[in-house]
């Protein structure tokens, strides 16, 4: 066990958090599996309209690897497929029938993790389709079941802004959770390291056996899974290291305790635009509108995931596969007078440029304007002071810009993510989108192999 | 704000593509986004964003200047009053700075502006907020009786050739202002140095502080030869010296470096690394110092940092962060050796009393290659890690 302190970064002073209280919603009329949650997944239909799917169908699978593929949360029957520019997959909706008729994975499902065989558990959690929660560093991609990580993380710690908090998801989860490590450890074989919070009570992540436990302190990115990685498991030249979300982990337990596909998910409704912030307890695939009756939708932003590294879903979309979080937040958009000069008490920002910084104001409203246009780099000096990486942001930005692919991967680009990158977008000056650079060149990379 | 916004809207039409005024896009949206924000959202993640832009940044370093420029125009008043042997009114130096000062900045803005418009319209890009930096420092470096058409020249060629042909803002090597007013130097010398150029007055000649400890006679000291001639540290300070319009200040400059501190606009770094420099190189030289010396080495640290444009280059012009070192132990290097180099120009090099624009001009050569460096180091240590972390386990 060791512990890590980061100093970089900063937590976004924004309203909109959840109360602890968690609300039991029903089954939703319609789900959607969306192959732009998966990076990298080169997404071929394993169904089409009209198809009748139960829980744990293959929905989608993927044309590269074999064997990969996602599944239906429910059961029912397939409405649409959804298209965007060129023809990509964006939704595949399903309309669900109310009877969770399940597919059955296991002949005899038990609740002792040494009765599985590591091939058996592969094999069971590729056909299900819950392969698809382990995840892989670089490129964030869906893990190959082919490769051999060097080690897993359990993702258990969030500093996302209005994040779901993990303590109160993982209260009287121990046995689910140990018995979703000991599944996970038999399939991997290699070191498994949960890193939470140093401030975390859960007894669950605090008892667990079969990891190593790691404790993070700090401001965001403190959280995030590629500052975990950096400081605990570096990744070098061909390491390949995988991660799962911690809520996944239950659910990789649940596949092996019933044998089917698991649906169920803890999802915090947060932003100021939302109207009830609490926890609900619902399915992956859900769509917003379930989640959020009774909130005002007109002129909001409705998110999957956090403000800073969310999807623009909008009101008809629905839950990310990943996400534990939706967050709603005024659109914006309105033109000030003379926004140069204000003094700005209700400006939020990093800078001390804005009255703001001086207040001691503790939350501010933020909507999704991008408060300025866009202008050559200029102000260089703020991105490392918001990168937890020992990453020179600047530079690696300035070769993936140029196109120098060497240079990137010698500046750590491998270790990096869209996410890891979201602070230094969200303050730039001059309106950069510091993630999206990085990803596209992580995307060239993975592309030219 | 509606109306405006609409009106704006309309306006908008004319200059969108394919219409006749597409051309002239970059100045419609340079006033447009001056009246208001320009309200566009973001499209993906991060969804939010900080609401400081360049905008906002730049103006900061403007209202920064703003002693520096007061003082600057009050000072010019000043010494021309001094040098008439009228009483010092301060409405009277204002006014007699200001009839000086307020030209040379209008045709600095002027010309300079024509330029970004001309080449942002050309080039399609959006006119950047620098200008109104660059503009300003390089009218605060001019002496204040630069002839107004070397005023235009050499902003021009500031930004033509500082800037635009390096790829515009945040490509350029050099910093623009200094580009500027180095190009002035060398090419109007007699407009630009000795003793005739500092008080606006003509026919009316007096050294600079700097001038003055480079042509003293052996055998004095420094602080002895600069007293004798009237000038005390106080009066330095405060900036009641001949010189260059805004440089002459460093109370000014430290206000203006106390309002970049508390906005965080200015890198500490680079700044406290001059001084630094300056502080270090000025001991290494006094311990040379004696009657055989030059008189320069008996100069204090502290005599220097109010001296010439020492503590506007520092504050200002070292710290453009494009052109100077964008790591932070390269900020260090970077600004310690501009200190150093500072010191050197001014008593070992002959030619020229005052050092710091050419240090700042050298250093903004070397910033890349400190940068290497510092880079070279973050990707060995990562590399080693990453090794260690694997025999580990």
């Amino acid at each position: 066990m060791s512990h890590f302190s980061i100093k970089k970064g900063k937590n976004l002073k924004i309203k909109g958090s959840v109360s602890y209280e968690t609300v039991d919603l029903p089954l939703p009329k319609q789900v959607a599996v969306m192959p732009p949650n998966f990076k990298g997944l080169k997404s071929r239909l394993a169904v089409k309209v009209d198809d009748v799917v139960k829980v744990g169908s293959p929905v989608i699978t993927d044309k590269s690897i074999e064997g990969l593929l996602v599944s239906s949360p429910v059961s029912g029957k397939v409405v649409a497929i959804n298209r965007g520019a060129k023809r990509s997959l964006l939704e595949v909706v399903i309309e669900t029938d109310n009877l969770q008729e399940t597919i059955s994975f296991l002949n005899s499902p038990s609740s002792d993790a040494s009765s599985y065989s590591s091939d058996q558990i592969k094999k069971t959690m590729l056909e299900s389709g819950l392969w698809a929660v382990l995840r892989q560093r670089p490129f964030s991609k869906i893990a190959n079941p082919s490769d051999k990580p060097k080690s897993l993380f359990i993702h258990a710690m969030n500093t996302e802004p209005l994040a779901a908090d993990i303590d109160y998801i993982m209260e009287d989860k121990d046995i689910e959770y140990q018995f979703g490590i000991d599944i996970l450890k038999k399939l991997v074989g290699v070191n498994i390291h949960q890193c939470i919070d140093a401030q975390s009570k859960a007894k669950a992540l605090k008892e667990a056996k079969n990891v190593e436990t790691h404790t993070f302190s700090g401001p965001h990115p403190a959280g995030n899974i590629g500052t975990h990685i950096h400081c605990v498991d570096p990744i070098g030249k061909g390491d390949v290291v995988w991660f799962i979300e911690v809520q996944d982990v239950l659910r990789v337990a649940q596949l092996f305790q019933k044998g089917t596909y698991p649906v169920e998910r803890t999802v915090a409704i947060s932003g100021e635009g939302a109207k009830n912030r609490v926890y609900t307890k619902t399915i992956v695939g859900t769509p917003l509108s379930s989640l959020l009756q009774g909130s005002d939708l007109q002129n909001m932003r409705c998110i999957s995931g956090s403000v800073l590294t969310g999807r623009n879903v909008g009101k008809n979309g629905y839950l990310g596969f990943y996400d534990s979080q939706v967050t709603i937040i005024p659109e914006g958009g309105s033109r000030k007078l003379l926004g140069w000069l204000v003094p700005g008490f209700n400006n939020y920002t990093f800078s001390r440029t804005y009255a703001s910084a001086f207040t001691g104001k503790k939350d501010f409203s933020l909507d999704a304007d991008k408060n300025g246009s866009d202008r050559a780099i200029v102000l260089n000096h703020l991105y490392d002071e918001l990168n937890a990486l020992d990453i020179m942001t600047y530079f690696l930005l300035k070769s993936v810009i140029s196109e120098d692919i060497e240079e990137s991967e010698k500046l750590g680009i491998l270790e990096c993510d869209e996410e890891d990158f979201a602070l230094c977008t969200f303050a730039c000056p001059s309106k950069i989108d510091v993630g999206g650079i990085i990803q596209s060149g992580l995307e060239i990379i993975e592309k030219e192999g | 704000m509606k109306w405006l916004a609409d009106k704006s809207k309309q306006l908008e039409k004319l200059f969108e593509k394919g219409k006749p005024l597409e051309k002239f896009y970059p100045l419609f949206e340079a006033l447009d986004t001056f009246l208001l924000t320009p309200g566009q959202t973001t499209k993906k993640a991060p969804h939010v964003r900080d609401s400081v832009d360049i905008k906002r940044v730049m103006i900061f370093v403007v209202v920064a200047l703003i002693p520096c420029i007061i003082m600057g125009i009050y000072n010019t008043g000043r010494q021309i009053l001094l040098a008439k042997g009228l009483p010092l009114e301060c409405g009277a130096a204002m006014f007699e700075g200001a009839l000086k000062v307020l030209p040379i900045i209008i045709v600095t803005y002027a010309v300079g502006g024509m330029w970004e418009g001309l080449f942002s319209t050309i080039r399609k890009h959006e006119i950047n907020e620098g200008f109104l930096v660059t503009g300003i420092l390089f009218a605060l470096t001019l002496p204040p009786t630069t002839p107004l058409w070397q005023v235009a020249v050499g902003i021009s060629f500031g930004v033509v050739i500082g800037k635009e042909i390096f790829g515009g803002t945040g490509f350029n090597v050099l910093n623009p202002a200094l580009t500027a007013r180095a190009f002035i130097f060398f090419a109007y010398p007699v407009q630009m140095s000795g003793d005739m150029v500092w008080v606006a007055v003509d026919g009316f000649s007096q050294a600079t502080p700097l001038g003055i400890v480079a042509t003293a006679e052996r055998g004095t000291t420094a602080v002895a030869a600069l007293q004798s001639a009237g000038f005390t540290l106080k009066d330095m300070f405060v900036g009641f010296i001949p010189g260059s319009i805004g440089e002459t200040s460093t109370i000014a400059c430290l206000l203006g470096l106390g309002f970049l501190l508390i906005t965080g606009v200015a890198s500490w770094r680079i700044i406290a690394g001059c001084f630094l420099g300056l502080g270090a190189m000025s001991f290494v030289f006094s311990l040379f110092k004696g009657p055989d010396s030059l008189v320069f080495f008996s100069l204090p640290a502290h005599w220097h940092m109010v001296m010439g444009g020492f503590a506007f280059g520092s504050i200002f012009m070292a710290t453009d962060p494009v052109s100077s070192a964008a790591t932070n132990p390269g900020r260090w290097i970077y600004g310690f050796l501009i200190g150093v180099l500072v010191v050197l120009i001014r008593m070992v090099n002959p030619a020229y009393p005052e050092g710091v624009m050419l240090a700042i001009l050298f250093m903004n050569v070397f910033a890349p290659t400190i940068d290497h460096f510092v880079v070279e180091t973050n990707v060995k240590r990562r590399m080693a890690r990453a090794t260690t972390a694997e025999i580990k386990s």
